[in-house]
């Protein structure tokens, strides 16, 4: 059983006095079990629209959402108890405390009450925040807020967790111990699917990617297999100063260059006698997610 | 206690922590209201009851009717408002579950606030006694629940705390200042006795009245059935409303 097959899912949003948004058309996306899993693509792309509507907050206009077989719509108890979200927005809770938070939301989610101090104590000793476990919630810290998010998605022990961009607005240290959790929890058997705009999290983290930009799939798979279809036919490179005359061959790719390959020796040579002494880096080898990523959203 | 009790569980804190404004100032308004209308009615009575008495009921049934009313409508709000109501969205409850939570928390409100107004005030009104426990105890709590569940269901609807106040002041003041709660509603010139006649929410109140005192403006078993009635209604209402806004917010 799958933890997410999405097909042809579809979704139109009808603001009122405003033109509709097609936020989402047709897209389909299959998670196998174990998957650490990247929804990329640039802001307004429709990664939180999809993401609202796997958690069952949002309807589908059309197509089919399946979480470990459940229809999210039609079985959506059931699914619902099956997953863990992160949404995106941060919540600000008026008065409750840390542990006030998490005692009711994981009743809600039918963690008994017996069980639940234990697992408090011991999701936010995961999470770095066990020593704020009786400070009021909105007294947090953004970083620490956005941990409380991913306590309470953790907290009922979901088969298959759904971050929208856990790591915004957090510390480098932080977003380290973060990784280090969905490495460890997908070890335990989680499968994860989650956004990011830092690239290189996906690129460490990820087994697999969607990238969609304006609600359609534009490229999915292994991450690997992407690089090297990328790379076997250009040579990426960084200048100094980029201001000069260039080949008529060279494309701008972000801060990078990228110059088509055909033979690997003629072709560095073409370049570095072209640009002899401005180039500050160049490979032919795997091109970065922020180069396959720039390519494709273009 | 587990998914719709601890959310029940969760909104029964909630009133807890702002006490105050939630359980506290209910009372202080009945008290002041009570001394006043106390001075200007002195001694007066209506069919053989004590004025002090028909109003003093009268003015806890508003109470119990308001801060229901009031208690899920606002939690609702300010929960779209700090973005909390994403929470009730991902928890895997039913629509009507989430409703029956809230309304139930308002019924525990109610209880406590009207219990504590009454341990406070009842002895400035020698003849209060219970005419009839049972029904007293049905009618508090299908008012309570009545407008617990009229509250969630404008606070799903509800895009902002203006849209509350609005409802507040021209839906449930006037409904509430015709339904009996200081006079009956015979005395009123045409014509408002008609309509409030027709005002739903003069059924709560001579029900609760009648519970309590005996008293009835008209049959009481016709106010048990419409309240009944509209209790169920509401209840729809609040499923639907539920169900749509949850999915779509
Ligand atoms: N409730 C809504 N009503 C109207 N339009 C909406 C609504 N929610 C999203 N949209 C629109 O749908 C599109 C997709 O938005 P979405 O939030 O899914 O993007 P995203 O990929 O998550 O972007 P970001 O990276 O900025 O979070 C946007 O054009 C957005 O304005
Ligand atoms: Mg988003």
């Amino acid at each position: 059983m799958l933890p997410l097959l999405v097909s042809q899912v579809s979704k139109t949003f009808h603001p009122s006095k405003r033109p509709v948004v097609e936020a989402l058309k047709t897209v389909s996306i299959k998670i196998e079990q174990g998957k650490i899993h990247g929804l990329l693509g640039p802001n307004g792309a429709g990664k939180s629209t999809l993401i609202g509507m796997l958690s069952g907050m949002l309807l589908p206009d059309t197509g089919k959402i399946e979480i470990f077989g459940l229809d999210i719509v039609s079985d959506t108890l059931e699914a619902k108890k099956l997953i863990g979200v992160v949404p995106q927005e941060v919540t600000y809770e008026m008065a409750f405390t840390v542990r006030e938070v998490l005692h009711y939301f994981s009743g809600m989610h039918g963690v008994p009450s017996h069980e639940r101090n234990a697992r408090i104590e011991a999701v936010l000793t995961d999470l770095d925040l066990l020593d704020k476990i009786d400070e009021r919630a909105k007294h947090l810290s953004g970083g620490m807020k956005r941990r409380l998010m991913i306590a309470k998605a953790l907290i009922h022990k979901p088969k298959f967790l759904i971050l929208d961009e856990p790591t915004a607005g957090v510390d480098v240290a932080l977003r380290q111990k973060i990784w280090q959790l969905v490495r460890r929890l997908n070890q335990e058997g989680m499968t994860i699917l989650f956004t990011t705009h830092y690239l290189e999290e996906a690129e460490q983290l990820c087994d697999e990617i969607t990238l969609i930009n304006h609600g359609q799939v534009v490229r999915e798979g292994n991450l690997k297999d992407m690089q090297t279809e990328f790379a076997q036919n250009s040579i990426h490179f960084e200048l100094f100063d980029i201001n000069v005359p260039h080949l008529a061959e060279v494309k701008s790719i972000g801060v990078e260059f990228e110059y088509p390959l055909t033979d690997l020796g003629p072709d560095m040579h073409a370049l570095t006698s072209h640009y002899t002494g401005n180039i500050k880096s160049i490979k032919s080898g795997a091109a970065s997610l922020e180069t396959i990523f720039l390519e494709l959203t273009r | 206690m587990t998914y719709m009790w601890a959310l029940y569980a969760r909104e029964v804190k909630r009133f807890q922590k702002i006490w105050m404004d939630t359980v506290f100032s209910p009372i202080v308004s009945t008290i002041l209201f009570l001394s006043v209308f106390g001075i200007v009615a002195g001694g007066q009575e209506i069919g053989g009851l004590p004025y002090v008495l028909f109003i003093y009921v009268g003015l806890l049934s508003m109470n119990i009717v308001n801060s229901s009313f009031s208690n899920p409508a606002f939690a609702l709000v300010i929960g779209k408002n700090t973005g909390t109501i994403v929470d009730l969205q991902l928890a895997p409850l039913r629509p009507w579950s989430i409703g029956v939570a809230y309304a139930l928390a308002a019924l525990t409100r109610a209880l406590l606030t009207i219990g504590l107004a009454v341990l406070v005030t009842g002895w400035f009104i020698p003849e209060l006694g219970i005419n009839n426990p049972f029904l007293l105890l049905l009618a508090f709590s299908l008012t309570a629940l009545e407008f617990g569940m009229l509250g969630v269901t404008f606070g799903m609807w509800a895009k902002g705390f203006e849209s509350l106040t609005f409802m507040t002041t021209f839906v449930m003041q006037p409904m509430i200042f015709l339904a009996g709660v200081f006079y009956p509603i015979a005395n009123l010139p045409a014509p408002w006795d008609t309509v409030s006649a027709f005002n739903p929410l003069h059924h709560n109140i001579n029900l609760l009245r009648y519970a309590v005192t005996g008293y009835s403006d008209g049959n009481p078993m016709i106010s048990l059935v419409v309240v009944a009635a509209l209790a169920a209604l509401v209840f729809v209402a609040m499923h639907l409303s539920t169900k749509k806004k949850m999915r779509a917010l």
